[in-house]
């Protein structure tokens, strides 16, 4: 019981300290923004886009972006393209007719998001061990409660700047498009907010975890950007070799291991998959952060 | 004797290199025993094995009775001042003694009352709410101190907690761990021999990463057994003091230092009876400068370490 109370006490300080420090500001700052200007110039692209499939199928155009979107939806060429970005019939059937703003936010939001954990979470732990401050903490609780502490602060700061991000995002989408983008799409941003949180966990997971592992904060940042990319490879590896033919059979347990097999749940639309997303992802995070941990309870502070 | 900590044939290897090398100590409850040692004799690593940040390749450690570190059993009771630490620089003194108390299982009241306290204790009361980053290395040290002392902990190490201070901090942070000297266990490591001196009972030479001698300070340095007068000439009739001293010890005069060494056992003869006897002897053949009990530690680390 102790040890719970002890989780929080450090997840609390740790919030306090992330945002009084700044840095974690500046970074949350630059999600905000990064949010904004992706907003703004999805928004642009969108209405070009409009514009040409509107001349292409002969719609009538519109000077609001957004405004012929229902059409779109309808329209063959334009499906197409979205079920091949989506990669499933699935989520392609539950994103259908959706508004472009919600679409544009929860793309934007899980794009940016592992860049954002890296930037918010990869040093806070390096930084303490290589300072030596850990030490005034290790002789008043476990090293596991610290970690958790640590772990919970990241991942709480990160739902923090998805939150400030979505409102931002949506005064944008709200001054380009007016009308177009209602307040009936708050709600809907809102959950895709909580699902590219829920996105963050294993990310949170995996970056914290390979930052025990060094007392080094440039380190443990550049471990994080590997691993990133790691992880892109693998997913490309596992999309492109997937004939389960000889070698590739293990493919799919791989991909079963990273992220990326499970992104996609999260943007259906029933609770089912949702939930088993949901569960495997977070799974997925307290898994590597428990594989550093295995290893930062057994080293010398 | 009752035990506040107990360290058994400690091992603890960087490499091939062997820092605690077998190394076996206890430390009396209620005493404040002092770490001496040469540089990379192992006093640092025996202090942060201990804590539990290092991990010992061998042997056994007893804190507080409850065997080795461990977080739900000594948390609170148990504090260190490690060296080469850094605070948090962006935190501010009240608010991070605060937490470490709260952390101690100290109510939020309690904590912040006791870090107040503490802070006051290292006259830093004027600097609570200003960042760690914006003081001197002289007031984080300080801070480093009170830190130990949050909610009263049973057994305190402190690694060279008087390094940095000015004089004026220093004799402060003497008097305060000499205040503390019955209320609570505490270690200390350090080069400067006379403090160790001043503020420990007991004290261990470690050298190579063993302990090579442990006894009361009064012990070591003979307070109980050594007189020394320095004398401004040589005695005119060495025979008629040696007379006087009888069969309660022995003398031996150095003509270089011009000291009267006079060896004795407290249990024949108090020191004070032995100077009643001596004085007038000896200013009756010349003048007497100063009389010191025993050796100096320092002296005896020297003779010991060769």
């Amino acid at each position: 019981m102790t040890q719970f109370i002890h989780v929080w006490r450090m997840t609390c300080y740790e919030w306090f300290d992330a945002l009084r420090s700044r840095r974690a500001l500046v970074a949350l700052l630059l999600y905000m923004a990064t949010s904004v200007g992706t907003m703004y110039w999805s928004i642009s692209l969108l209405q070009k886009v409009e514009k040409e499939l509107a001349s292409v199928l002969l719609l009538p155009a519109s000077e609001n972006p957004g405004a012929i979107a229902t059409t779109l939806w309808k329209s063959k060429p334009f499906q197409d393209i979205m079920r091949r970005v989506s990669k499933s019939n699935q989520v392609f059937n539950d994103i259908q007719g959706k508004n472009p703003v919600e679409l544009i936010y929860a793309w934007l939001s899980f794009f940016y998001m592992p860049l954002l954990v890296v930037l918010i979470a990869a040093n806070r732990i390096p930084e303490e061990m290589g300072s030596g401050a850990v030490r005034y903490i290790a002789f008043r609780t476990s090293r596991g409660a610290w970690v958790l502490g640590k772990f919970f602060g990241q991942i709480s700061l990160i739902a923090l700047a998805v939150i400030i991000s979505g409102i931002c995002a949506y005064g944008v989408a709200r001054w380009r498009l007016g009308r177009y983008a209602p307040i009936e799409i708050v709600w809907n941003m809102a959950f895709w907010a909580v699902r590219a949180w829920i996105y963050s966990i294993p990310f949170v997971g995996l970056i914290m975890g390979l930052s025990l592992f060094t007392k080094s904060a440039s380190k443990s940042t550049i471990f994080g950007i590997l691993s990133l990319v790691g992880l892109a490879i693998i997913t490309g590896i596992t999309t492109f070799f997937k004939s389960g033919q000889g070698w590739q059979v293990i493919l799919p347990y791989l991909a079963a291991l990273f992220p990326s097999d499970y992104e996609m749940l999260l943007w259906r639309s029933s609770a089912q998959p949702l939930i088993t997303g949901s569960i495997f992802l977070v799974t997925l995070g307290f898994t590597y952060l428990g594989i550093g941990y295995f290893f930062f309870k057994k080293r010398d502070l | 004797m009752i035990t506040a900590l107990e360290v058994t044939n400690l091992v603890k290897c960087y490499g091939k290199r062997r820092a605690l090398d077998g190394l076996t100590l206890r430390i009396p409850r209620y005493s404040v025993t002092g770490l001496v040692g040469s540089n990379g004799a192992g006093k640092t690593t025996l202090m942060m094995t201990v804590a539990g940040f290092l991990n010992p390749n061998s042997g056994q450690i007893n804190l507080l009775g409850n065997g080795p570190f461990d977080a739900d059993v000594h948390g609170g009771r148990f504090a260190i001042l490690p060296q080469d630490s850094e605070l948090p620089l962006t935190s501010c003194p009240l608010e991070l003694l605060t937490h470490y108390g709260r952390l101690q299982g100290l109510s939020l009241q309690a904590a912040k009352k006791s870090a107040s306290d503490m802070l006051e204790a290292v006259n830093l009361g004027d600097r609570a709410n200003s960042p760690i980053r914006s003081l001197s290395h002289g007031m984080r040290k300080r801070i480093m101190a009170a830190q130990c002392f949050i909610g009263n902990p049973e057994l305190i190490l402190l690694d060279e907690p008087l390094n940095g201070l000015d004089p004026r901090e220093a004799a402060r942070m003497r008097s305060f761990i000499a205040k503390r000297r019955t209320e609570q266990t505490i270690v200390i490591s350090s080069h400067n021999l006379n403090d160790i001196e001043q503020l420990c009972d007991h004290v261990a030479f470690v050298e190579h990463g063993k302990t090579v001698r442990f006894a009361p300070v009064d012990k070591i340095t003979n307070k109980a057994s050594i007189l020394v007068y320095t004398l401004t000439g040589a005695p005119s009739d060495l025979p008629a003091l040696e007379h006087v001293l009888g069969e309660n010890g022995t003398l031996k005069f150095n003509p270089e230092t011009h000291t009267l060494t006079c060896h004795y056992a407290e249990q024949a003869i108090p020191a004070a009876e032995l100077n009643q006897r001596m004085i007038p002897s000896i200013l009756s053949q010349c003048g007497l400068v100063t009389i010191t009990q025993g050796s100096t530690l320092e002296e005896e680390y020297l003779k010991q370490s060769g």
